[in-house]
């Protein structure tokens, strides 16, 4: 998908060992977030999307749009970490939740409406979210961050 | 079955992986475009789409009356952090020991 033509639309998915709401917390809650995501320090609220950097300079500050807890969060995307990106539209990414046999969930994230922002499809794609999830999943099943 | 199990055997066809390289360079594709691409019947590149998508290496999104495909990289992410990581960080830690061993003695 890094290609140069990043999709306006991107799919991520993965299963993780672990209860809805375990997972729930992991995406709203910045003391996970941290751990996995780029360092940043993400708190997810019906009220908005707000990231941090390790430096505390801002990252993220986006509208909520749904808030369902262990099921659903929308939320806006605006790439504030780099000059570049954060002139760009604002974006939207979709968390979806849904519970699977075995004690495993299915983690469906959706990063679409980025027709208005090529850089910011470009940048996510490839390694971005990807490192993400794979973060995400080695946390809640090991309780361990992935190893740099 | 493992999931990696399942990864490793969708992987291990030439038309599957093909597929995917279609879905890399632009995915969002219907069953339609990309079975124009392949020398295959309808239902032989369904039934290969299938077992992408059983792997997770596919996510399918309904958008009105069409079914789009879309690529899902995260599995093989997995499988590399799992299976090459583990491999070449030995090896990198073998050299840089070497590296050191050869430093003190010259």
């Amino acid at each position: 998908m890094s290609t140069t033509t990043a999709q306006a639309i991107q799919i991520y998915q993965v299963f993780i060992r672990a209860t809805p709401e375990a997972i729930w917390e992991a995406i709203t809650k910045p003391e996970f977030t941290e751990k996995y995501f780029y360092g940043a320090r993400i708190e997810n609220t019906p009220q908005g999307h707000r990231a941090l950097g390790p430096d505390g300079s801002v990252w993220g500050d986006s509208p909520t749009f749904e808030f369902d807890p262990p099921r659903r969060l929308v939320h806006g995307w605006q790439s504030l970490y780099d000059s570049d990106l954060a002139e760009e539209e604002p974006s939207r990414v979709s968390w979806e939740i849904e519970p699977q046999d075995g004690g495993y969930c299915k983690l469906t994230v959706t990063h679409d409406q980025l027709e208005g922002s090529p850089k910011t499809a470009e940048s996510v794609s490839g390694a971005g979210w990807m490192m993400v999830l794979s973060g995400l999943k080695t946390l809640l099943e090991t309780g361990q961050p992935l190893a740099d | 079955m493992t999931d990696d199990d399942r990864v490793f055997r969708a992987l291990a066809d030439p038309t599957r992986r093909h597929l995917l390289d279609r879905l890399f360079a632009r995915d969002g594709r219907t069953l339609t475009e990309l079975e124009s691409e392949l020398e295959m019947t309808r239902f032989g590149v369904m039934k290969h789409l299938r077992l992408l998508e059983d792997a997770g290496l596919v996510v399918t999104q309904r958008s009105g009356r069409e079914k789009l495909h879309y690529l899902n990289p995260v599995p093989i992410r997995l499988i590399h952090d799992r299976w090459i990581d583990k491999y070449t960080e030995h090896r990198v830690s073998a050299l840089a020991e070497l590296k050191s061993e050869l430093e003190e003695t010259a």
